[in-house]
């Protein structure tokens, strides 16, 4: 499937566990020109886990559909974003010791040494989805591109994402279900990081939480590459939770709330205001403290980031053994970009920035629609990007009887 | 009724025991305490108390280790002693603290036995903090849905929701004294309906009845108000205290019992003034109940106590012939109120999800639940 040159038409479907997005673009000249795009409600996710595979379907369904209507066209293959508590990631290496008198590294030699990296089987029950290119050492030293390059050990590292099983093959075959088929898994935190980190911040190193409803996924870059990535089962719809029990009122009603007066940060000022539900001042209208909301918030905010911490520092634990990595400014110049729905939180960069002591901001994406420059359009513009940013240059091939095959019984 | 003692008080368990041994001295005359354990130091040599030893052979006195299943074989090793200790107490109140060995898997044996002595019983089930680990939350969860379904009525105290309830910088006991509290109001509540002289008075057999059914859900909460408003005060206490905390705005009982205590200036109208504010939170249209008690010794304060429960409806004589052929029967009371669960009144919405658990708390409970910080109060 990698070496397929990109298709003249990209369509991107990101399922989260609130809404499920989806975009088609036309690529050209190396960039996107959006033709259609889809929000509808996701229903049957909870805590970025399937639990009602029909309603999953239909909320899909309704997309491909609203892009099909758009577009004028059928939508055949598909980019789909993976993302919570299922995937996981960890590093593999392999290497050669590079045989050739003059010491040279050959293509065959990284070859091989690729092959070796990917020779590792992932444990039982889970399936490999992706490799992530990271450094490429030779005698130690990183080097872009090895090749006719001398040295004595060519070491190549990847870092694997693995997915259980099961669920990439319910996802593949919800998506063959409507006749389509997946042209490539993309890492959400990746794709959300593609629309809104820039090759110099990578360069620095950086951190992107994406924070959406239902999980949310961090990827850190390191030298211009992926170190390490991750992702915790709290989002969103945890803040909406936490006020609909501590006011006891309804889930739309805390939505609601948290989307008007719910902050991530508790100032006691806030105690004296007071709040009407409805604003109408009517019947059935309540009013409540906002110090109690932005409580309640800023806590289970404050909490989402500082478990993002504790996980990127365990990560960097296990990457680097016995080194104490300092997880501070120096380390990531470029500090933390927060992206999804719950970045909008009031006062989040704030919070961020305190409990991890990093610079931080809310992503914006480069996108010419100005509708999809909120951050909880990220993840689906990043994975146009990722699409096309990933993809292996364009190779001119003659067409055979035999491709002709292939395309007809589509695998 | 000539028993001396009709509602007998047990302790089960390291924590049930101490929260009774704390309220034993406090204690009308009606009341009789008994205390069970494993462990003999757990156990208080209380003067006016039955203290009762489980599972000596077992346990050499020494507790079960948190094992559910020694707790069980330790409470049917000493059964006669204890359906003896049983006979004769028409109401018995057990309080329990899940999540260790003995109260986790004697709990539900020990209601199962009170019921064919023939008691009513109304239990009362602490669940661990959330920092206590996974293992001690499961035992608890598993034990408090057996004991729901053998006990006549279940009331489920938080510890976290405890911490909540007192100011962050309060000492510990404070904390428990909370707890304390909680349990000693429905103590006093349910024993003043056996004690003669009240300003309106009510029939214990009718309390019975309330809860005359195993596994009906239950409500209880009380509250205490001070001073000029004070039958007001206690009864929005009443209504907004956290520890009645997952039965939601909307939860309503079928049938309620509140029980007001106040000084000597308590009038009837206040006292029904009180019962008109429940009435409105809780419901309470099959039956309302009320109980209304002058206690000097409680000079301008009013303190109240609200019980009740579902009953569920008397069994339909079941639809016949084709008209009502594949319809589905619906069970409206059992839609009205489900038991409060440990799941139901912490998860909210995830309720009915799998755990998901980092550093070993449950993240689906509200942060500032597991980390214990006290809410601003409403406007």
């Amino acid at each position: 499937m990698k070496n397929k040159p990109l298709p003249a038409l990209i369509t991107v479907i990101d399922i989260g566990t609130h809404k499920t997005v989806a975009l088609v673009g036309q690529v050209i000249n190396g960039k996107a020109r959006m033709l259609g795009f889809s929000e509808r409600r996701t229903d049957g996710v909870v805590k970025g886990t399937v639990v009602d595979l029909d309603k999953l379907h239909a909320s899909v369904h309704e997309v491909v559909n609203d892009l099909e209507r758009v577009t004028q066209r059928a939508v055949h293959d598909i980019y789909l974003s993976i993302a919570g508590p299922s995937v996981e990631g960890e590093r593999v290496k392999g290497f050669v010791a590079v045989p050739a008198h003059d010491g040279k590294v050959t293509p065959r030699d990284l070859t091989e040494a690729i092959a070796s990296a990917k020779r590792l089987e992932p444990p039982q029950g889970r399936m490999t989805m992706l490799y992530m290119r990271q450094p490429t050492l030779l005698d130690g030293r990183a080097v872009v591109n090895p090749l006719g390059l001398q040295g004595k050990r060519l070491e190549v590292n990847f870092w694997r994402i693995t997915m259980e099983e099961g669920n990439v093959r319910f996802r593949v075959s919800m998506v063959n279900g409507m006749s389509m088929h997946v042209r490539e898994f993309i890492l959400a935190s990746h794709a959300a990081a593609c629309a809104v980190v820039n090759d110099s911040e990578r360069q620095g190193g950086v951190l992107v939480i994406d924070v959406g409803a239902g999980t949310t996924d961090w990827i850190l870059y390191y030298k211009g590459h992926i170190l390490c990535a991750g992702s915790i089962p709290v989002g969103g719809e945890h803040v909406t939770n936490d006020l609909s029990v501590a006011l006891r009122i309804s889930r739309d009603t805390a939505e609601d709330l948290k989307l008007r007066f719910a902050s991530a940060m508790h100032r006691p000022a806030d105690l004296n205001q007071t709040i009407w539900k409805d604003g109408n001042q009517g019947v059935g209208d309540q009013q409540f403290n906002r110090g109690t909301i932005t409580q309640v918030t800023s806590l289970r905010f404050q909490e989402i980031i500082e478990f993002v911490r504790k996980d990127v520092v365990r990560n960097l634990e296990h990457i680097f053994p016995g080194h104490a990595v300092k997880f501070d400014q120096n380390f990531l110049p470029s500090g933390a970009i927060l992206t999804g729905g719950t970045a909008n939180l009031a006062d989040a960069v704030e919070a961020t920035q305190n409990v991890l002591g990093l610079s931080a901001r809310v992503g914006q994406t480069q996108f010419d629609t100005e509708a999809l420059r909120k951050p909880e359009y990220a993840g689906v513009v990043g994975m146009m990007v990722a699409a096309i940013e990933d993809a292996p240059p364009v190779v001119r091939r003659p067409r055979g009887t035999f491709d002709w095959l292939r395309d007809l019984f589509r695998f | 009724m000539s028993n001396p003692a009709p509602i007998l008080l047990v302790g089960l368990g390291g924590a049930g025991c101490s929260i009774v041994g704390r309220l034993a001295s406090a204690l009308p005359a009606e009341v009789k305490v008994a205390l069970i354990d494993t462990d003999t130091t757990a156990l208080q040599n209380l003067e006016n108390a039955e203290v009762i030893q489980i599972g000596r052979a077992l346990t050499r006195g020494m507790g079960t280790g948190g094992e559910p299943a020694v707790g069980l074989a330790a409470l049917e090793a000493d059964e006669p002693q204890l359906r003896r200790m049983l006979t004769g107490h028409p109401l018995v109140v057990l309080v329990a603290g899940l999540g260790g060995g003995t109260a986790s898997g004697a709990a539900a044996s020990f209601t199962a036995m009170a019921t064919e002595s023939g008691a009513t019983i109304l239990a009362f089930a602490t669940i661990p903090f959330s920092h206590e680990g996974e293992r001690r939350k499961r035992q608890a969860s598993d034990a408090l849905s057996k004991l729901a379904a053998s006990a006549h009525g279940l009331v489920v105290v938080e510890n976290d929701l405890l911490l909540i309830q007192v100011p962050a910088d309060a000492p510990l006991s404070a904390s428990f004294a909370a707890a304390d509290e909680w349990v000693a109001g429905s103590i006093r509540a349910l024993a003043s309906t056996f004690m003669p002289g009240a300003l309106v008075p009510v029939d214990s057999a009718s309390v019975r009845s309330i809860l005359s059914q195993v596994g009906s859900p239950t409500l209880f909460t009380c509250g205490r108000g001070e001073g000029v408003n004070a039958a007001k005060m206690a009864a929005k206490a009443a209504c907004e205290s956290s520890l009645s905390y997952g039965l939601g705005t909307t939860a309503k009982v079928g049938s309620l019992f509140v029980h007001v205590a106040g000084g000597e200036k308590l009038s009837a109208t206040e006292a029904f003034e009180v019962v008109n504010m429940v009435r409105a939170k809780f419901g309470g249209e099959v039956t309302t109940l009320v109980g209304a008690r002058i206690k000097p010794e409680l000079g301008d304060s009013v303190e109240v106590a609200v019980l009740g429960a579902s009953l569920p409806p008397p069994p339909k004589p079941k639809p016949k012939g084709k008209a009502s052929k594949g319809a589905k029967v619906v069970d409206e009371q059992q839609q009205l109120f489900v038991f409060a669960t440990e799941e139901a009144i912490r998860r909210g919405l995830f309720g009915s999800t799998p755990f998901t658990f980092i550093d070993g708390m449950d993240v689906d409970v509200p942060t500032y639940i597991r980390k214990s910080i006290r809410l601003a109060t409403a406007p």
